[in-house]
């Protein structure tokens, strides 16, 4: 008679290993969930006297963004023209205060082409401050 | 002749640790997510050029309804400058970075007064952006 021959090759995985598994894969998963961006870009926007602002306020130049246009000293440019005309302008600014550019945006003017404007102003040479709506007391 | 009585056993069984484990896990995870500011949704701009931004104190998000999050907690537009102040306290220049996540459609008007809340504070802005590519 011929011995019986048992499969063996078949091997299950033990039970107790399957707490350590699922640990393992919960790990995996967070570390690929939790990818953030970290990088970008830093920008100081100085902080000058209201006296100071007011007496510059002639010299500086002024861009105006609103959804569509873009506007250098208050005359409407093509956005692919916009950076060499600022080039041209900031070309004999040497000093720091003269470097400035005062950026005013409308206030539906979206964040993407704000940063689009500010990063070809960098670029440029120029130094970015932003000008807001002041606001308005009313004597009662 | 006395009779001993068995100990019980009370042991923790060895085959739980997996199970206990992970619930542990579960609890710090949600612990840890209540802190940061991932489970929030924006979207960020696009630049040509991108530098990494350094470790930072401070995370002020815009996200895709407008609202204004610092390190995960949602503020109003007046609380943004005394709580970045707060939370930079008397660190020297250099360690008072203030990362800005600002969803890419975010008008002027709600990202406008997130910078000048940074600017007053004495924060180091720091504009979270992707590559374009």
């Amino acid at each position: 008679m011929k011995p019986r021959r048992t499969n063996k090759l078949l091997v299950e995985p033990p039970a107790s290993a399957t707490g350590d598994i699922a640990f393992n894969l919960i790990i995996f998963f967070l570390v690929c969930a939790s990818v953030q961006p970290d990088s970008g870009r830093s920008q100081t926007i100085p902080r000058s006297d209201e006296q100071q602002q007011e007496e510059q306020q002639d010299t500086n130049i002024e861009v105006t963004l609103t959804p569509n246009v873009v506007m250098l000293d208050g005359l409407r440019r093509e956005d692919a023209e916009f950076f060499g005309l600022l080039q041209e302008k900031l070309l004999n600014k040497v000093r720091d205060e003269d470097r400035v550019v005062i950026v005013k945006s409308e206030p539906n003017t979206p964040y993407s082409r704000w940063i689009k404007f500010t990063e070809l102003i960098e670029q440029a040479g120029g130094i970015i401050t932003i000008q807001t709506e002041e606001e308005v007391i009313i004597a009662q | 002749m006395k009779i001993k009585r068995k100990q019980p056993q009370a042991d923790v069984p060895s085959m739980a640790m997996g199970d206990i484990a992970f619930n542990l896990l579960i609890f710090f995870v949600i612990l840890a997510r209540a802190q940061d500011d991932s489970h929030l949704q924006w979207e960020p701009a696009q630049v040509t050029e991108v530098q990494n931004s350094g470790a930072a104190k401070v995370s002020l998000v815009i996200d895709s309804k407008n609202k204004y999050h610092i390190n995960g907690k949602q503020v109003g537009a007046v609380q943004l400058t005394p709580i970045i102040k707060s939370l930079l306290g008397n660190a020297p220049a250099g360690e008072r970075i203030v990362l800005l996540k600002v969803h890419k459609s975010a008008p002027a008007m709600f990202f406008e007064p997130a910078i000048e809340a940074i600017s007053e504070a004495g924060g180091d802005m720091v504009h979270i952006l992707e590559q374009t590519r």
